[in-house]
């Protein structure tokens, strides 16, 4: 009798059950949006790390600057600001700014949270190096100032790690808490691990009322399961609809397409084997056709890259042709060509290349890992080429920044080891740049150098897919992908 | 008397104390093997772990010092593991290198999760085998039962699914197409349904085999010839015949819920489910040892204890017999009609592959892509526009080649140790299937290097678990048998009686659940091509061209069946073809 019992006993154990908490995602009103997110969180919303994404896309915090599609700077949280002279500038703030805590945003506040990020440990990408110091002024301006003098002072303040919390959010100095401390329209009332977040329409938000009740976010890091449940109607939002999903949405769901400027590119390893001879990289890129990754592979839902930066980005500044080094013959030279697997496109789109690189003589060896095993080796040189996704406007949206840490000699993301001195003299001209137009056109003109040296062959920029139900209104769509939850987001029940 | 006593208790310390040693021992050797992991790979921790907290970071040389700075990492894994060793002691699980949080906020909450879903798969696999085997039980207990029956064919080909084709299907079709339930999430009990079936149904199919097996074994005994003779009712035979029939598959369902416990990353993903696999995987690519090691340590302890539990509830159900040589396994004789079958399959399976072989499997055409079949593609073409019929006929021998060497391997190591073995507890076996297949992929990749014999390698370090614990249980049984007692009473050598008495009786047994296991080490392989271990990028390969295209299943599902079908095909021809006992 024993014995059965305890055998009976062992499933018992399990029917107890252990889920996790619910992210409200019951109906508690249908004026609510239920929307997933990739990425979940990797360090508990600090907005210090890659969370700092989050935090805008759920629309729970926001940054003092915004950026227009070329990447200048807008106004958001600041209203307009002023350089006093080469590495200090005065911001005026809205004055209509309250945190969900209910203390209103000042010049103190603003100041304060700025100063906390400057000391962060370790340094914000976005400020190392700057020695950024802000001081309030009077009750709406606000005084920053760099170590030396830096062009892109303001700009910087767009980034997401720089969103503006309450001073209550800076209790634990090494961990900043987001959590009921921001000023986005929706304020977060809970937050679930790395699964879910709950918030609630914030009530005097300076643009007004925002149209949803409240948002219940998931975070779901496997893109096909956020599609499903879209399709499945257990959300109003999915970001980063796979291309492959598309055509398996029905009429209840449409998708809201942008073009990002996130760059696929081969990178051709310039400082050994096959391609250091630019003879045979000119071979190579002239063997690369577009078109087949481009209408193939991506479906056409892909823009096909007219350089390294995008038409947006430089605006009215004019590119030059590149003039590429006499091709050579490859003659059966053998190349090893990586990528990564994290996007589903990429492994398809090498393979398409391998295949047109040997029809040009090439002898290809394509390798897919997933990205966190290949890294090492990819900064160690180890293959002759190498087809990634990068984004070319980061924090600042400024593309010299990008050139300087790809294209550089001494760049921290150099995949191509390009190392041509006017390369680097031109990047650091172009850094020095004060006005946003002379830098884009050297920006254009460093982009021709390194197309000429066969370094790299662009290939297509990304667009952004959120998946929305039929009736949603008002989803984001900015090409830095920063908001997708917005004060004008409304289910449409 | 007590003066009596004490000394027989203190003998029976002492023989505990190796025992006490040889777990903490486990323990901290698999926790310094995880700390090892920065220096066995040679990845720099403060890279990969400000690549997980930063994804578009450069990683120069100042922003890796700062990390380095703020993680305080250890001087080398022994320091390291003292460390984590000493404040486990304390109760404390350490602080995640990637998200500064305390390990135990993340880490047991998943173990709570993932103990749902393993523990329900375990039963409802458990449960799915033994109504599959009703009808062989019924059958036997009438005297009618020749080699597996159907069972055998069924549970072949359930144990050569996918399961994370599985997942899709089942989403794609209960969820989105009919919306019963849940697609994703882990909120309440009907999120539990989904996952459980895409782990428990190939599991079910595994244990349906073994079972079908034991059927067939058992129903050869004299015993049951004189219980029809005496008129015993037929639903007592097929109790009885039933009950001896789960001894044998109770060990492999403590072993599954163990295995799948950190290692069902790939259907957690597919499911959203905030399991321990996912943590685990996520760890271990960014380096994040403090997490790898409270979950591997977790895994590993959980892993001794249910194993140690796996042999006593052995004991509890086969009860007296075990001690009384009570048993009178004979050897059985394979039914003709399942060889048949097993023939006919093969040939449809031959003729696809020949037909296939004779094409190009390498020529694109994206204007093809996805192309629905026709007559002259007639398996439709893939997402490259390639000829699917030409790359399953292509990766035909790869796949059955490597994955038959690959059981074969497993077999005999196998076989080895649990007839060798002193396997009346929990040992290595238990500690290798509580890592996750992630952990044991990196170290090998970490120590051999990316390619197709590292694969091998890492499949074969945990492939031959299953198949020694069903030996140590078989073996139990024989050891227990009249025949056994008598040729060891006789004086035979060990060699003798291991070759005359335990061989021929747990041979067959064991190599039909060998059988049944080889698609599942196709699947193994591709489950660790993400590490750069497998086939090459671009090879026909079934199981990796499932891996690659299991997102097309609904728009074509041409690409996912042909060699989803493929496995299929090969575990029922696998299953079927019992190996003719010795005589």
């Amino acid at each position: 009798m024993n014995r059965r019992a305890a055998l009976l006993a062992v499933p018992v154990l399990f029917t107890g059950g252990c889920f996790a908490g619910g992210g409200g995602a019951d109906e508690a009103g249908s004026d609510r949006l239920r929307v997933a997110l990739g990425f979940p969180p990797v360090a508990a919303l600090s907005p210090w790390t890659d969370d700092a994404l989050l935090l805008t896309r759920m629309g729970a915090a926001e940054t003092l600057v915004t950026f227009d599609d070329s990447g200048a700077a807008e106004p958001q949280l600041a209203e307009s600001w002023q350089f006093t002279d080469d590495r200090t500038a005065l911001l005026e703030l809205r004055d209509d700014v309250v945190f969900h805590d209910g203390t209103p945003m000042d010049a103190e506040a603003v100041a304060g949270s700025l100063n906390a990020a400057a000391g962060a440990d370790p340094a914000l990408r976005v400020l190392r190096d700057v020695g950024l110091v802000a001081t309030a002024v009077d009750e709406d301006t606000v005084q920053l100032q760099a170590a030396q003098a830096d062009p892109l002072l303001v700009q910087r303040l767009g980034a997401p790690s720089l969103v503006i919390l309450s001073p209550e959010a800076y209790a634990d100095p090494t961990a900043p808490d987001p959590v009921g401390h921001g000023t986005g329209p929706f304020e977060i009332t809970a937050v679930q691990g790395a699964q879910s977040a709950t918030l609630d329409a914030a009530a005097d938000h300076w643009a007004g009322d925002p149209a949803a009740a409240g948002v219940d976010v998931r975070f779901v890091d496997d893109a096909d399961a956020r599609t499903s449940s879209l399709r499945a109607g257990e959300l109003d939002v999915a970001q980063g609809v796979p291309i492959a999903q598309l055509t398996t949405l029905t009429d209840d769901q449409r998708v809201v397409t942008t073009s990002l400027p996130r760059l696929t590119s081969l990178q051709l390893n310039t400082a050994g084997g096959v391609f250091a001879d630019p003879a045979v990289r000119a071979a190579a890129v002239a063997a690369v056709d577009v078109d087949p990754v481009v209408d193939g592979v991506f479906e056409g839902q892909a823009d096909p890259a007219p350089g390294l930066l995008t038409d947006d980005t430089l605006g009215s500044a004019v590119r030059t042709t590149p003039t590429l080094p006499a091709a050579g013959d490859p003659a059966g030279a053998s190349i090893r060509l990586a990528t990564y697997d994290d996007r589903p496109e990429l492994p398809e789109a090498a393979a398409v290349i391998a295949e047109q690189l040997r029809a040009a003589g090439f002898t290809v060896e394509v390798v897919v890992q997933t990205y966190a095993t290949i890294e090492p080796d990819l900064l160690a040189g180890s293959f002759d080429a190498f087809l990634g996704s990068r984004l070319t406007l980061l924090d600042t949206g400024d593309p010299v920044g990008y050139l300087a840490t790809d294209y550089a000699c001494d760049g921290g993301y150099n995949l191509a080891r390009l190392c041509d001195p006017a390369v680097d003299a031109a990047v650091a001209a172009a850094a020095a740049l004060t006005d946003p137009r002379e830098r884009r056109q050297a920006a254009a003109d460093v982009e021709a150098q390194v197309l000429s040296a066969a370094a790299v062959v662009p290939v297509l920029f990304e667009q952004s897919r959120t998946g929305v139900g039929a009736g949603v209104q008002g989803v984001g769509d900015d090409p830095f992908e920063r908001q997708v939850v917005t004060v004008a987001i409304s289910p449409g029940r | 008397m007590t003066v009596a006593v004490l000394p027989a208790r203190r003998a029976q310390v002492l023989r505990r104390v190796p025992r006490v040693a040889g777990v903490l021992g486990a323990l901290a050797g698999t926790a310094l093997l995880v700390g090892a992991l920065p220096w066995l790979s040679g990845a720099d921790p403060a890279r990969s772990v400000l690549r997980a907290r930063d994804v578009e970071g450069t990683p120069d040389a100042a922003a890796l010092e700062a990390v380095r700075t703020q993680l305080d990492l250890p001087a080398n894994p022994v320091a390291g593991t003292l460390g984590f060793l000493g404040r486990l002691l304390t109760g404390d699980l350490g602080t995640s290198w990637v998200s500064r949080t305390p390990v135990a906020d993340s880490v047991l909450p998943a173990l709570g999760v993932s103990l749902t879903v393993a523990g329900t798969a375990s039963v409802v696999a458990l449960l799915l085998a033994g109504l599959l085997t009703v009808p062989a039980l019924l059958r036997a207990a009438d005297g009618r039962l020749r080699g597996g029956g159907l069972g055998a064919a069924v549970g072949g080909a359930l144990a050569a699914l996918p399961e994370f084709v599985l997942a899709v299907l089942l989403v794609a079709v209960l969820a989105v197409g009919w919306g019963l339930l849940p697609t994703s999430g882990f909120t309440g009990p009907e999120n539990l349904v989904l996952p459980v079936l895409a782990l428990g149904l190939p599991a079910a199919g595994v244990l349906t085999r073994l079972l079908a097996g034991a059927v067939a074994a058992t129903a050869g005994e004299s015993w049951v010839r004189t219980w029809r003779a005496a008129g015993v009712r037929r639903s007592a035979v097929a109790t009885a015949l039933g009950r001896r029939a789960v001894t044998v598959v109770v060990p492999q369902v403590l072993l599954l819920l163990v295995g799948t416990l950190g290692a069902a990353a790939v259907v957690e993903a597919a499911f959203d489910i905030p399991g321990l696999g996912g943590i685990a995987l996520g760890a271990a690519l960014s380096q994040d040892v403090p997490v790898v090691q409270a979950a591997v340590v977790l895994l590993v302890t959980i892993g001794l204890v249910v194993g140690g539990g796996g042999v006593l509830a052995h004991r509890l159900l086969l009860g007296p017999a075990l001690a009384a040589s009570g048993f009178t396994p004979e050897a059985t004789a394979a039914g003709r009609r399942p060889q048949r079958a097993a023939a006919a399959v093969a040939a449809v399976l031959l003729v696809a592959v020949v037909a296939g072989v004779l094409r190009d499997p390498a020529a694109q055409d994206v204007a093809l892509r996805l192309a629905s079949p026709s007559w002259a593609h007639p398996f439709g073409n893939d997402p490259l526009g390639r000829d699917v019929l030409a790359r399953f006929g292509h990766g035909a021998l790869l796949s059955v080649g490597l994955a038959v060497l690959l059981a074969a391997l497993a077999l005999v190591i196998g076989l080895a140790v649990g007839l060798l073995g002193r396997g009346d507890r929990s040992g290595p076996a238990d500690v290798l299937n509580a890592l996750p297949a992630v952990v044991v992929g990196i170290v090998v990749a970490a120590v051999t290097g990316p390619g197709l014999a590292a694969a091998c390698v890492a499949v074969t370090l945990v492939g031959w678990i299953p198949l020694a614990v069903h030996t140590r249980t078989l073996a139990a049984e024989a050891r227990a048998s009249g025949f056994h007692v008598a040729a060891v009473a006789g004086g035979a050598g060990r060699w003798h009686v291991l070759r005359r008495h335990l061989l021929p009786v747990v041979g067959p047994a064991v190599v039909r659940h060998a059988l049944v296991r080889i698609p599942h080490a196709s699947l193994a392989l591709a489950g660790l091509s993400f590490l750069g271990l497998g086939a090459g990028a671009e090879s026909p390969e079934w199981g990796r061209a499932l891996a690659e295209t299991t997102g097309y299943l609904e728009r074509a599902p041409w690409v996912v069946g042909a060699p989803a079908l493929g496995l299929v095909l090969l575990g029922v021809v696998a299953a079927l073809a019992d190996p003719a006992p010795e005589r």
